[in-house]
């Protein structure tokens, strides 16, 4: 093997950047960021839904994108930003308009998808992708909710974008 | 999911070396490759990430020609206005698939070794059966569920369908795969399965995609791609049609057409039959709709996915007339 | 346990806060920023990981299980297997009959589905677990399968007279009416698919169990693992602060609950067991298949003479569940004859369960189908033919209805939908090429009643806490039992914190059957009166009260201030009257159980389902009511459905919270959506074994899939019904829906489908 390739041994040490906090990790290859955060970091507001990539309960965002934690190899973000919905509202405590907006709209019933939703929107919105009802529907299709919160949650997303626009 | 070797390449050559390791598997956004490892269906020894490799994600567009780094995300070939204006029908297969999260971490060269969703390929522990896993085993979809499987370009080893959308969009349009040494035809890069289910792609231990080029044409500026599928979002193709079309001056007869069929075949499918029957035609509804009904020569049911002959050539007989009326 | 402060609701107007105020849920903030702890998510010391191994066949023995690779893999604690899981005891079911048998081996030598637990790997990581239970070989001695209500093997099944309903002669009068329809309807297997899994973490103290485990029945799962584990019942407690939906699966400790709990014994170290995804499907029950034929005779003119009805539903090889198909049918339309009778008939499935509405919600599809096919047979407008039979009472109970707002609901929503602008002939709307078609039907649910406990505590400071082993699975029980206590007592919402999720608090039955919101309002309305009435009581009459020389009857609390209601006297804060009380705390304990109910009752109330009160228990019958009315279009050549438009009129008595209402009638419209258009268990006739039991396949709708959704409230309160006026509010809107989808596909193309789901295929 040469020289420009980085062997494992079983474990490995993972440093990252999450919620704006660098953290170091010693972890098998095979664990994912979803259970890097939920089990080792014991930040569980990272939903595991379906833990396949198939419901978007745990989305995260990697360097300001949204993308699904059950799919990601925690030894994969290695240098990157990672922030998870406890990193969302400001330190003091003040929530994102997201969520904000996901309260007032009553964007969500049992919770569970909530965090993944709201990262998914916070993402839907700096894309550019929350312009109507129907381009906010298509884009936060990747999170479904069984409670039915759909129409609560285009409502929320659509407030939240009005806000940060004006 | 079994344990294995974890290797970050920094180079594609470093890339290409670990890739001929045995039992070594690139991990690029992980959206095929953790998934499968999870279902059991890959267990690899090694696993190269090669996410962590710099100048692979560049979008470059001309009207020449699109040159697309492997490791480009789905969702930025996506917005990019640039493919959007010159490849229409390779944005839209882009942003109907999968969703929002997963085209942002899908890269264009993982895209194009996406695995079937075939559920008997996806669980080996209750269907052992399988010739795509198991060479010779047998196929535990014929003779079963089998409403989303294959009608064009099955074999008696295999009937799955190949699930993706931007290769139906690269087909259409003569793109090609860099792999280095060599580079192929997209076409060619996908395999029937034939007696091989086995074999998917025509790439060799070591080979690394590295971009794909897409030639421009007229048909490409003038292109679409409809998705057909039971809900409206964040589902595999029942069937899909990319379709491109350039019209002579008198805005009616077909100068050029090209036409691929996703969610009804075993790879990525050309449907040339209709391309010729449609090319020197005036554009009217009834030839259109007649020529499509080519698309399906030679198809081939198994009960449940009967529908596939019906709804394809109904999917490219719509994205044909959609491109007319946008003249 | 869970707290939640009002931080954020606080600045909501004061009207919000009361009873039927559209305050905004307390549990909120906790939601939306991560820091709500779903049972599993608790982080205890010494953790291990339990992953279950499934039969991969659907019958036969297992014959042998080869545990050695699994044992010696890297983390791996212990493999348990029928052979060295701990015995348990059996436990009585959910009526509380005692258990058919001594023993319980929740891993199985007998298999009778696919999925059925076989093995089980604890290891010191998930990742290990994972990987070491792959590593189990199971050998089988496999037997034919009864795959489903089609099999050639399933017979005619069992006839369950307590499902029959007779009046009249249905047969004859039938045969002799001008009008008839004779139709057969299909609902295939169906899951909740809760988006937070099942699973536990059972942790063993000496005797003492702790369970944390999502529930809709904390009381009642006790009792199970305390019967199971040969302990007593307040040995074992469980906690579910938070439900990540439930829809009727999370009422029952299962095969696995009793799986984490007997290797934490084991092993004594807390154990953490999480279902995949896959095994969500085969674990437990969903809706089971059903099969209906319906035939209804009507005059010319459209007046029903006579119903007809027969259904089946499956069940398991070992276990019973009746799905009861007739519910609907006997009550929505008058008619002077009426025969139902219904059959179960076994196959190798999980034991079904129960899915929002059971009963009603296919019972609807038959009865509300069938009616629109006799309204175009007779050329009738089926809005029109729906009045025309309006049943004035409950015609199967003869008992009149305590509330019935249907007949407001039909109008309020044809008139928001505009449905005199239809055009009837099938076929007769399109835009380009969508087929544009309009449909309407009927919802109901009964008014299921039960007896709850919670205590109320004014503590030293003023604020109130509520306590109760109900839960909240996002019905919004946090919010409104917050909103009944700040009423009750006159105190801000802010200042009362409702602590749910801990069957060590005051006891409460299942939530399920839509009961929980009127049952425990009732109480904490009750428990809140008692303990304002003891505050009251001391400040007349303590002699360290600024109030007891007033010599005054009575006093009045408003917005956390306490003085004479006509103003004489002191005004004090309830913080400053406990000071001057010298009170800590007053506590009150109130429930809606009868004063001499004994404590044999009291358990059996809280544990089983035995004494729930009938609905038409007395003088009425008691029934929330719904009519929905649905756009779709239908690609003419794809054969897709989009629903692009819902209207529904709901009577749900009293809102106790309109915004939370709103939300959960949705939810059940939405459900429905996926019940009309997507959701389907797909079974391989061969193994016996559904091929889509995952998000990818078994598909839930999208947001893309959903339109805007109009809900009006047309409820009135219903004394009859729940203490503050309310009836069931969750599964209501469910029921009716995918009949109003399927009539409205039939109005847009002219084809009926009664098999659900209604996919593309069936249209092209």
């Amino acid at each position: 093997m040469n020289d420009q390739v980085t062997i494992s041994p079983t474990t490995l040490s993972v440093h990252l950047t999450l919620n704006g906090r660098d953290h170091s990790l010693d972890i098998e290859p095979r664990v994912t960021l979803l259970d890097a955060l939920r089990d080792r970091l014991h930040l569980t507001g990272t939903k595991k839904g379906c833990d396949q990539g198939q419901c978007g309960a745990c989305t995260v965002h990697v360097d300001g994108e949204r993308v699904l934690a059950c799919l990601t190899l925690a030894a994969q973000v290695e240098g990157r930003s990672i922030t998870t919905i406890e990193g969302l509202a400001d330190e003091d405590g003040t929530l994102n308009v997201v969520q904000a907006a996901f309260l007032e709209q009553d964007a969500f019933q049992c919770g569970y998808c909530t965090p993944g939703q709201i990262m998914s929107a916070v993402a839907c919105i700096r894309e550019g992708h929350a312009g109507s009802d129907e381009e906010i529907r298509e884009y936060m299709a990747g999170n479904l909710c069984r409670c039915g919160a759909y129409p609560h949650i285009v409502a929320a997303v659509r407030q939240a974008a009005q806000e940060l626009r004006s | 999911m079994r344990d294995f070797a974890y290797l970050r390449a920094d180079s594609v050559e470093a890339a290409r070396n670990a890739a001929a390791l045995p039992g070594a598997m690139l991990l690029a956004g992980g959206t095929t490759l953790v998934d499968l490892a999870k279902c059991g269906v890959a267990e690899p020894a090694t696993v190269i990430d090669i996410s962590h490799i710099e100048g692979l994600s560049a979008i470059n567009v001309t009207s020449d020609r699109a040159v697309i780094g492997a490791l480009a995300k789905m969702s930025h070939v996506a917005d990019n206005a640039e493919v959007k204006s010159l490849f229409p029908a390779v944005s839209e297969a882009l942003w109907q698939a999968a969703s929002a999260q997963l085209r942002n971490m899908a890269t264009i060269g993982g895209n194009l070794m996406q695995r079937t969703r075939c559920p008997y390929f996806r669980d080996p522990q209750n269907f052992p059966a399988c010739n795509k896993r198991a060479p010779g085993s047998g196929c535990s979809a014929i003779g079963g569920v089998t409403r989303g499987h294959a009608v064009l370009g099955t074999s008696e080893a295999c009937i799955a369908t190949y699930p993706g959308d931007l290769a139906v969009a690269l087909v259409a349009f003569d793109a090609e795969v860099d792999l280095g040494e060599r580079k192929l035809r997209v076409e060619d890069f996908f395999l029937a399965p034939g007696a091989t289910a086995e074999q998917e792609h025509d790439i060799r231990p070591g080979e690394v995609i590295t971009a794909i080029e897409i030639p421009g044409s007229a048909a490409a500026r003038r292109s679409t791609y409809i998705k057909v599928r039971d809900r409206q979002s964040y589902e595999f193709a029942a069937a899909s049609a990319a379709i491109g079309l350039e019209l002579e001056g008198d805005g009616r007869t077909i100068r050029d057409i090209r036409v691929a069929l996703g969610g009804v075949a075993t790879k990525p499918w050309r449907a040339r039959a209709v391309e010729d029957a449609l090319k020197g035609k005036a554009l009217d509804e009834n030839t259109v709709r007649k020529a499509s009904e080519l698309a399906m020569e030679g198809a081939v049911d198994h009960g449940a996915n009967h529908y596939k002959i019906a709804l394809g050539p109904r999917v490219v007989a719509r994205a044909i007339l959609k491109l007319g009326e946008t003249a | 346990m869970t707290v939640h402060d009002m931080k954020h609701a606080a600045s909501d107007s004061a009207r919000l806060e009361a009873v039927g105020g559209r305050l905004s849920r307390v549990d909120g903030p906790a939601k939306i920023t991560g820091a709500a702890h779903y049972a599993v998510e608790q982080q205890l010391e010494g953790l291990t990981h339990a992953v279950l191994v499934g039969a991969t066949i659907a019958a036969g023995k297992v014959t042998a299980i080869d545990t050695r690779a699994a044992e010696t893999a890297p983390g791996v604690l212990a493999v348990l297997t029928p052979d060295t899981i701990t015995e348990l005891k059996g436990a009585s079911d959910w009526f509380g009959n005692p258990p058919g048998v001594q023993t319980y081996c929740p891993l199985v030598r007998e298999v009778t589905f696919s999925g059925q637990h076989v093995a089980a790997v604890v290891a010191e990581t998930f990742e290990q677990a994972v990987a070491a239970a792959a590593l189990v070989k199971v050998w089988y001695d496999e037997t034919p399968a009864i795959v489903d209500l089609s099999d050639g093997k399933a017979g005619d099944g069992i006839p369950i007279d307590a499902m029959t309903k007779e009046w009249g002669d249905a047969q004859a009068a039938f045969a002799e009416a001008p009008a008839r329809i004779c139709t057969a309807y299909n609902t295939p297997r169906e899951f909740q698919a809760a988006m937070e899994p099942h699973g536990l973490i059972a942790r063993w103290q000496g005797d003492e169990l702790t369970i944390w485990e999502p529930s809709q029945w904390l009381d009642g799962m006790a009792r199970t693992y305390a019967e199971w584990f040969s302990v007593p019942f307040e040995n074992v407690r469980l906690v579910s602060p938070y439900i990540g939906g439930g829809f009727g699966s999370k009422a029952l400790a299962l095969a696995h609950s009793a799986v984490a709990a007997a290797a934490a014994k084991m092993l004594d170290r807390p154990v953490k067991l999480v279902l995949n995804r896959p095994q969500n499907f085969t674990s437990y029950g969903g809706r089971a298949a059903t099969r209906q034929t319906v035939a209804i005779g009507a005059d010319r003119e459209g007046r029903i003479q006579s119903i007809v009805h027969r259904g089946v539903n499956e069940t398991a090889v070992d276990g019973m569940w009746v799905e009861p198909l007739g519910s609907v049918t006997s009550i929505m339309y008058a008619t002077p004859n009426f025969s139902s009778k219904q059959n179960v008939v076994r196959v190798n499935t999980v034991v079904p369960g129960a899915k929002r509405a059971p009963g009603e919600n296919p019972s609807a599809f038959g009865i509300e189908s069938a009616i629109d096919e006799l309204a175009y047979e007779l050329g009738l407008d089926p809005l029109e033919m729906r009045l025309i039979n309006y049943a004035e009472q409950d015609p199967h109970a003869k008992k009149p209805w305590s509330t019935r707002q249907l007949r407001e609901a039909f109008a309020a929503g044809a008139d928001a939908f505009g449905w005199a602008k239809r055009s009837p002939q099938p076929r007769s709307m399109r835009d380009g090429h969508q087929l544009i078609g309009w449909g309407v039907a009927a919802g109901t649910y009964p008014v299921r009643r039960a007896h709850g406990e919670a205590v109320v505590k004014i503590l030293a400071d003023g604020s109130v806490e509520v306590e109760s082993s109900s839960i909240d699975m996002g019905q919004g029980t946090y919010t409104i039992l917050a909103q009944t206590a700040a009423e009750t007592l006159g105190v801000p919402v802010e200042q009362v914190s409702v602590k749910l999720g801990d069957s060590h608090f005051a006891r409460a039955g299942v939530t399920g059957g839509s009961r929980l919101a009127g049952v425990m309002t009732g109480a904490v309305y009750k428990a809140a009166g008692q303990a304002l009435d003891e505050l009251i009581g001391l400040a007349l009459s303590d002699p360290r009260s600024p109030f007891q020389k007033l010599q005054a009857n009575t006093l009045q609390v408003r917005d956390g201030r306490i003085a004479s209601p006509r103003g004489e006297g002191p005004e004090l804060s309830i913080a400053e009257l406990m000071s001057a009380l010298g009170r800590d705390h007053i506590e009150a304990k109130g429930d809606t159980l009868p004063a001499n109910t004994t404590p044999e009752e009291r358990y059996k109330n809280y544990t089983t389902i035995a004494m729930s009160i009938p609905h038409t228990e007395g003088d009425w019958s008691r029934h929330s009511w719904c009519a929905h009315f649905v756009e779709v279009r239908v690609d003419e050549d794809f054969g897709t459905v989009r629903v692009s438009r819902v209207v529904s009129a709901l009577d749900s008595g009293r809102l106790y919270n309109p915004k939370l209402a709103e939300s959960q009638w949705k939810g059940g419209i939405i459900m429905g959506i996926g019940q009309a258009l997507l959701e389907e268990g797909i079974v391989d006739r061969r193994h016996g074994r559904i091929v889509n039991g995952n998000f990818a396949d078994y598909m839930l709708p999208t947001n893309a899939d959903i339109p805007d959704i109009q809900t009006i409230s047309v409820g009135i309160p219903d004394p009859h019904s729940s203490a503050l006026g309310g009836k069931g509010v969750g599964e209501l809107a469910i029921v009716g829906i995918a009949p109003a989808i399927a009539n409205a596909v039939f109005h847009a193309t002219g084809k009926r489908v009664r098999d659900l789901p209604i996919t593309l295929e069936k249209l092209i």
